[in-house]
């Protein structure tokens, strides 16, 4: 089985890797990382095993077929028929939410597995 | 309004108009499965062909080529994995590996089938627009149509793609050209230099073919591309036709958004592709195989490019505002026939508009059966190597160039054009606004005059429509600062359906926007400036009529390119897009390198080899030199001689044919050049030898 986690070099987004190293599930259970920022650097799978040793020598990186990050992650998580889909929120407020969309919610309304959305621990 | 369509579709019985439109449709496939010409370069070609025919055979050839265009781009895309214009690269992600698994039949009679359902489509729509739009037409007056020209320049210039910045900048530089030559209020010469041949206004095929059409030879001649096998024509139609009708939804979607990415300027074929693909993807359930191999990632977008030309005629025939590069040639040639697009047509010319819309319907199935029937044969065309067609490319442009005004002189600007154009494209700015801004200029002028006059003071301004377009005009500005604003501080949650940055990067089009970041495009945009501003200076000297068009034009324009200068200088210390922290290395210690090409060199951009830049430059540099070399021998000893020293040598030592190719293209080249004036109204230049 695997966790797809999308992937974004903020604090949403290392919180939703965090989780997914932390989540219980079957020993050596795959964690595949998925950008989920359009043009930003990804990170290798070392760096992110350097980063979080929980995940070392089980996590890879792989990029979807289709334009939209949202697409991409959800694209991912079927084609492995992934157990879990691990996202990242950030604060919004119903305001902002209308201007700035959300990769985030078009992830939890498209994906076809459960999904698990966690926040950053409160600065 | 039926009686008209049916006479339009009567006056199609008319074998000759029918022949045209046969040979449009059949130049429109070729022209299509050549990679690096789509839409704009077979209105570009076909233009100068049609000099001096009646206006309805000229449309029939034209939308006939225009309507099939993108029914043949896909065989390239499909079978070769390189796409024939770049809004089939959309089709080759899944069109190209459905075609490794063995099913290229499946996969192109999944896109033939689409093209056309989006054509005719499209041309429904067109046929819906004009009684839809008439009321509103005829209800136009100039300060309206003063608003239009404005908006069709700035929506082309915010929504296409790259920053708004580029656009506007480009977009202004276009009416700056459109401003040359006679002023249409006083009679006065304006950035004439004295001229004769530049007081009539720079011609617009000249211009069209030199910015797109030169442009791009230059940037492909160097690609000697493949070497890959063809992936082989297998599977059976029969199985993809069935397949299609099932995807029914689909194909309407597409062909919708695709006609609304037409009425947009600015919004090309490629961008309205993208948005359908993004929109299939988006409410597929199942998004596994999109990518690799879905026949939902094909008809939906094959039908969006085709719908896309047919939405582009809705505002460039109703309200003379081009949607797209193509048209703003036909709306060109439309005013050279004297026939002015918007209040006009639909009052006097609606006939002429059904014509266009049952040629297009026509052209869209012809070009679909066609592409059954032949495609293995055609198939065999996408693997010539582009710099082999080029010279022969280069010499039907220059001859087309030429029929406009039958002056040397615009052959020599075209090719500065093609220089500049293809440093626009090398720096990622959109030329589509240069060229609608270069459309529109007169009309601009022409309208405002009319508003001033008939209107005191500012009292039009209170028109309901102005101020409606007034809105439509802020409301995109708008948009792009929250764009602008959602991109610094949006990041996981960054992702608004975008449909201009959708990835469609190398695909077709490695040079696209190669050079920016680097001190080229900071010297394209200090260029800007010195041309605007010695606009400004220049029209210092005009009259108080005549100056004022200049001036706003060249104030705005120096205001847009200092903000651009100002743009590349504050993003030269870091990356451009700062994605990848590639180290600087020994760049900078080199950059102070006094030839430009060691200077070019030495500065690494993270995107694009240096050396392929530099790759790039000199192939340019090369070919536009041989294309001022050509037209030297053409002023000296004639079109044909100078075709027959010229094509040969091009071929041998560019394109390094066999001198076997070489000799028997030049001396077909020269036949059909020698034969043109006697089955076309066509002149060749004669040089001052002869």
């Amino acid at each position: 089985m695997t966790v797809v986690v999308a992937y974004a070099d903020t604090d949403p987004g290392h919180a939703a890797v965090r989780a997914a190293a932390e989540t219980p599930g079957p020993e050596g259970e795959t964690v595949v990382l998925v950008p989920a920022v359009r043009g930003e650097a990804v990170p290798t799978a070392e760096e992110v095993a350097a980063r979080w040793p929980g995940l070392a020598g089980r996590v890879q990186v792989e990029h979807g077929d289709v334009g939209d990050p949202s697409d991409q992650v959800v694209q991912v998580a079927q084609r492995l028929g992934a157990r879990l889909v691990v996202v990242g929120l950030r604060a919004r407020s119903p305001v902002g939410k209308l201007v700035f969309g959300s990769t985030a919610q078009r992830i939890l309304l498209d994906a076809t597995c459960p999904v698990l959305a966690v926040k950053p621990a409160a600065a | 309004m039926t009686d008209a369509a049916f006479s339009a579709l009567a006056s199609l019985a008319d074998p000759s108009l029918l022949i045209m439109l046969a040979i449009g449709v059949v130049a429109g496939l070729v022209i299509g499965l050549i990679p690096g010409l789509g839409g704009t370069g077979a209105v570009a070609i076909l233009l100068p062909v049609t000099f001096g025919m009646e206006p309805e055979a000229a449309l029939a050839m034209l939308i006939g080529a225009l309507a099939v265009v993108h029914t043949s781009d896909t065989v390239a895309a499909v079978l070769l994995g390189a796409p024939g214009s770049a809004s089939a690269s959309v089709t080759m992600l899944d069109g190209y590996s459905m075609a490794r698994k063995g099913q290229a039949k499946r996969a192109l009679s999944l896109a033939f089938l689409s093209s056309m359902a989006g054509g005719l489509i499209g041309a429904l729509g067109l046929t819906i627009a004009i009684p839809l739009a008439r009321p509103m037409v005829l209800s136009f007056g100039s300060p309206e149509l003063f608003m239009l020209t404005i908006l069709g320049v700035s929506l082309a210039a915010v929504l296409s793609r790259g920053n708004v910045v580029k656009g506007l900048t480009a977009g202004l530089l276009g009416l700056l050209l459109g401003l040359v030559g006679t002023s249409p209020t006083t009679a006065e010469e304006r950035f004439s230099f004295g001229s004769l041949f530049l007081s009539d206004g720079m011609s617009l095929v000249a211009v069209a073919l030199g910015v797109f059409g030169l442009a791009e030879i230059a940037s492909r001649v160097g690609q000697r591309r493949i070497t890959e096998k063809p992936v082989e024509l297998s599977g059976g139609w029969g199985a993809g036709i069935r397949e299609w009708l099932t995807h029914w939804s689909q194909v309407i979607r597409g062909a919708l958004i695709g006609i609304w990415a037409g009425v947009l300027p600015g919004v090309g074929a490629t961008a309205g592709t993208w948005l359908a693909y993004g929109q299939a993807v988006a409410t597929a359930k199942d998004k596994r195989k999109f990518g690799k191999g879905d026949p939902r990632g094909i008809v939906g977008p094959e039908s969006a490019n085709n719908s896309v030309e047919a939405g582009d005629l809705i505002p460039t025939f109703l309200f003379g505002i081009p949607g797209g590069v193509p048209s703003a040639m036909l709306l060109g040639m439309l005013l050279t026939y004297g026939i002015q697009p918007g209040p006009a047509i639909v009052t006097e010319h609606l006939d002429l508009m059904y014509l266009i819309v049952w040629a297009f319907a026509i052209a869209s199935v012809a070009g679909a059966f066609f592409c059954f029937l032949l495609t293995g044969q055609l198939a065999r065309l996408t693997k010539v190597p582009f710099a082999v067609l080029g010279p022969g490319l280069l010499v039907i442009m220059l001859l087309g160039a030429f029929q406009e005004g039958g002056q040397l002189g615009d052959l020599w600007i075209m090719v500065a054009l093609g220089v500049v154009g293809f440093f626009l494209k090398a720096t990622g700015m959109p030329r589509a606004p240069m060229l609608i801004g270069f459309v529109l200029a007169i009309p601009m002028e022409r309208y405002y005059y009319l508003t001033a006059n008939l209107y005191d003071g500012f009292g039009w301004m209170t028109r309901p429509g102005v101020m409606i377009f007034a809105a439509v005009l802020i409301v995109p500005i708008l948009w792009s600062l929250l764009k602008k604003l959602r991109r610094t501080a949006g990041q996981v949650d960054d992702g608004h359906r975008d449909e201009h940055d959708e990835p469609d990067t190398s695909a077709g089009d490695e040079l696209e926007g190669s050079f920016a970041g680097t001190r080229w495009s900071l010297g394209v945009a200090v260029t800007a400036v010195v041309v605007f501003a010695g606009a400004l200076w220049l029209s210092s000297s005009f009259s108080d009529e005549a100056q004022l068009m200049p001036r706003l034009v060249a104030i705005g324009g120096l205001v847009m390119a200092g903000l651009l200068v100002a743009q590349e200088l504050r993003s030269r210390p870091r990356r451009p897009r700062g994605a990848d922290p590639v180290p600087m290395d020994d760049a900078l210690s080199g950059s102070s390198g006094s030839s430009t090409m060691v200077a070019t060199r030495s500065r690494t951009e993270p995107a694009v080899e240096p050396a392929t830049r530099r790759r790039d430059l000199v192939i340019a540099a090369r070919t536009f030199g041989a294309m001022a070399v050509f037209l030297v021998l053409v002023g000296l000893v004639g079109y044909v001689a100078a075709t027959l020293v010229f094509v040969p040598v091009f071929l041998m030592y560019a394109a390094w044919t066999r001198p076997r190719t070489a000799i028997v293209y030049t001396l077909v080249l020269a036949a059909m050049l020698l034969a043109l004036p006697s089955l076309l109204p066509v002149d060749l230049p004669m040089g001052v030898l002869q």
